[in-house]
């Protein structure tokens, strides 16, 4: 029999089958130790995922329909708070305007993010003077604590006296609101009038360097006989771009997509910062993580909050699944190169 | 299993130095407990300069007693509360905390709060209740029982630059109140400085939207009526407050003033924005009068002319008929439901508040954090008395405070209560064509007595299961 084998390519773990023919696998003595052992160690970790994610998840569903404010016993309600969240989606209240905020936060600021980080890695593996220093640079931000960052940023957008003001000033285009505005810049009414969800998605690039790397790694392993061979039927650098490196990095793109996305849904502490957990202004910056906390813990309306937060589960499932789905046609593994 | 106990050994080796380290550090903590005292343990939000009045006065607590032994824990910023109530429903809560927002009816309500009648002796009440001013007994009651201790009390008023306002209306001298909120107008409009462009250098006045809860009073609103449990935010008294505060928006624009009050928020050091003369006049709390002080002593230091500052109350509408001057909220103590040391609790408020013969204690406290005492009975004490004399705004919100001063609700829901009005106010004053205000004040109207009806209808259910 074969040896069993596991091995990554590019993201994707590839199992043989010799691996599950011996499955289960008979103990003997020895084994039996051993897995205990290793059962011992990984306990702590096996029963915090048990109290703190396995149980208030399966609890969170039994909450969402009833009453509870965790100081009484819940009461059963039924369908009532997912029909309060339906009434407010079609009303564009409350839920209605987070599930807003969020889509328009996550659809700006994922894409973004991500050609940004593409874009920076791209220009930082070119072989140029102080190459080294330019990484460090551009990494620098991904290591700012949020709270600095975010006061950083709002000293940066201030409307009146910012550096960005200042700018935008002496470039004669007309002045921003940034934190103090509810306008979208992406939404036909205010088209380019950049208002807090704006702000919020210009501050979420300041934290790219993480993805930066990972398309930095990304780019060094694709092989250069590509390119080469490319060159030598006269592809000029534009072409290599579109027909090489895009593809060979659409592995590491979906990678990011599908984090990013989840990563801005669940986008809490720059909101919070930045609107002193208020969601304001006008609840421009109350994005569905915010929106949950205030129910949750002011107003202690615990089973609201976990109905939303499983609407929210359900959208981000349904959507990284859409996205599996899609990747079949766009996302490109080394492997089937070969 | 040989391989294995190395690893785990040194894994237990690396704990058990940890749990040294830390009983060690613990056993070095100025603040341990005597042997011979009952620990009570308190959790307060005070940070900065107030956080070292705050020890000073449990030090000088620890120092009178024999029986308690106050351990104070601060948790500045705004999360206390998410704190205690998972401490409370973890049954594991402070005897004590000192909080400023609007949770009493909300938690009393929820039945966690012990009220003091639980607390203090039939005697004790009895003398509580005329103890207290009327602002604080307000402060701390739900459904008629008093659930908290107000410690200070905090009081909005208008601070003027009297400089400038004396400058620009080619006057000597200044009258000690307003005679009417066109007054304010018109004074606002004189002192308000625009740049070439439109934009303002410095604002007259600007209201700010977090305070409808005192302009709809002084208008003669309530937001509340407690007799028939109904939200009354969209009556005309309070529309009114709001029609009016959004004619500044509708003056100088939506835009203009959304980044003029996002200047407050970058001015160095977050300094009081009346000081950098980006206003003439501005409300705020007694706690300023500080900062005024202190930019007078540096521009005396500097050798500079002294500017002068003044403290008018709340203008009323001419022709309002209301009694209310201005809107209250202050600093309480409350127990929590199963504390371990409620009598300790009990002993350390009246220390702090001054109550059953701690008046001149408390006058001293007050003293020192600038703090508005809960009873007259502290406000007469000599040593009070002298710093009212001597710092003469701060004498101003004193006064105020034993005038009619309204709190927020004391109702259960009272977060969510507070943040819808304010949300209500901002789109008046930040939208550049927002919906009416009566429209706006219906809309909280409603959606308030709906969070309200379900808290309710949710302890009938609970009544009904039982």
């Amino acid at each position: 029999m074969r040896p069993a084998s596991a091995f990554p390519v590019q993201g994707k773990l590839i199992l043989e089958p010799a691996l599950l023919e011996d499955w289960p696998p008979m103990l003997n003595s020895r084994n039996r130790q051993q897995t205990l052992a290793g059962l011992a160690f990984v306990s702590p970790w096996l029963v915090g995922l048990a109290l703190l994610f396995a149980y208030p998840f399966v609890a969170s569903l039994a909450w969402s329909f009833c009453r509870y404010d965790l100081l009484s016993a819940p009461s059963f309600v039924g369908l009532e708070h997912y029909q309060r969240l339906a009434r407010e989606i079609v009303q564009g209240d409350h839920f209605g305007q987070a599930l807003w905020n969020t889509a328009y936060y996550a659809l700006l600021s994922v894409p973004l993010s991500i050609m940004v980080a593409m874009g920076l890695a791209i220009m930082l593996s070119w072989n140029i003077r102080g190459q080294a220093f330019f990484r460090t640079l551009f990494f620098l931000p991904s290591v700012v604590p949020l709270v600095a960052a975010a006061i950083l940023w709002m000293w940066l957008l201030d409307p009146r006296d910012g550096p960005l003001h200042q700018l935008l000033m002496l470039a004669g285009l007309p002045r921003q609101l940034w934190f103090q505005g509810a306008q979208e810049a992406a939404h036909p009414a205010t088209f380019m009038q950049f208002g807090s969800k704006d702000a919020l998605v210009l501050m979420s690039l300041w934290g790219v360097g993480n993805f930066m790397i990972i398309y930095l790694a990304a780019l060094g392993d694709i092989p250069r006989s590509l390119h080469e061979s490319a060159e030598l039927d006269g592809a000029g650098s534009l072409s290599r771009f579109r027909h090489i490196t895009l593809p060979m990095l659409t592995p590491i793109i979906f990678f990011n997509l599908v984090l990013g996305l989840i990563q801005s849904v669940q986008e809490f502490t720059r909101i919070y910062l930045v609107s002193e957990g208020t969601g304001e202004p006008v609840g421009s910056t109350l994005l569905l993580s915010l929106h949950l906390f205030l129910a949750a813990f002011q107003d202690l309306e615990m089973g609201y909050a976990s109905a939303m937060a499983w609407i929210l589960f359900v959208v981000l499932a349904l959507s990284t699944y859409l996205l599996f789905r899609s990747s079949r046609h766009w996302v490109h593994y080394q492997e089937q190169l070969r | 299993m040989n391989e294995y106990r190395k690893p785990l050994l040194v894994g237990l080796g690396i704990i058990l130095l940890t749990m040294m380290i830390h009983a060690r550090l613990r056993s070095t903590r100025n603040d341990r407990v005597p042997t011979d005292r009952e620990e009570v343990v308190f959790w307060h939000f005070w940070g900065g300069a107030d956080r070292q009045v705050v020890e000073t006065v449990v030090e000088r607590f620890n120092a009178s007693q024999q029986q308690f032994f106050v351990r104070a824990i601060a948790m500045p910023g705004n999360n206390l509360d998410v704190k205690l109530f998972l401490a409370v429903t973890g049954s594991d809560p402070p005897d004590l905390i000192n909080q400023d927002d609007p949770i009493i009816a909300d938690w009393a309500y929820r039945g966690i709060l012990t009220p003091l009648d639980e607390l203090a002796s039939p005697q004790e009440m009895k003398q509580l209740q005329p103890w207290l001013l009327p602002a604080a007994q307000r402060l701390g009651s739900y459904q008629g029982r008093l659930y908290a201790l107000c410690n200070g009390l905090d009081i909005r008023a208008l601070y003027y630059n009297a400089s400038l306002v004396e400058e620009k209306l080619g006057v000597d001298s200044l009258p000690r109140e307003l005679p009417n909120l066109a007054r304010l107008d018109e004074i606002a409009h004189l002192c308000t400085e625009l740049d070439d462009q439109g934009q303002p250098l410095r604002m007259g006045y600007l209201p700010d939207s977090r305070r409808l809860w005192a302009w709809g009073v002084v208008f003669g609103g309530r937001f509340y009526d407690t007799e028939n449990q109904q939200v009354t935010v969209d009556t005309p008294p309070i529309i009114a407050a709001l029609d009016w505060m959004t004619s500044y928006r509708r003056r100088y624009g939506a835009d203009t003033i959304q980044a003029f009050r996002q200047g407050d928020q970058s001015l160095p050091g977050k300094i009081f924005p009346l000081l950098a003369n980006r206003y003439a006049m501005i409300m705020d709390g007694q706690w300023r009068y500080r900062d005024i002080a202190a930019a007078q002593a540096l521009e005396r230091a500097a050798g500079k002319p002294v500017t002068r500052y003044g403290v008018w109350p709340l203008p009323k509408p001419a022709g309002a008929t209301s009694s209310a001057d201005g809107w209250v909220n202050g600093n309480f103590f409350l127990v929590p439901r199963g504390a371990n040391n409620s009598q300790g609790a009990w002993a350390f408020m009246k220390f702090w508040s001054g109550f059953a013969g701690h008046e001149s204690e408390a006058a001293e406290t007050c003293r020192q954090g600038g703090w508005i005492p809960a009873s007259q009975q502290v406000i007469k004490q000599p040593v009070f008395q002298q710093f009212l004399s001597a710092e003469p705004l701060f004498a101003r919100f004193v006064e105020l405070a034993t005038s009619d001063q309204v709190p927020t609700p004391l109702v259960p829901g009272a977060a969510m209560f507070q943040r819808t009005v304010n949300q209500a106010a901002e789109k008046g004053m930040s939208l550049a064509s927002p919906p009416s205000s009566t429209h706006l004040l219906q809309q909280a109207d409603r959606e308030i007595q709906q969070h309200l009806d379900r808290i309710h209808s949710h302890r009938a259910t609970r009544r009904q299961e039982r």
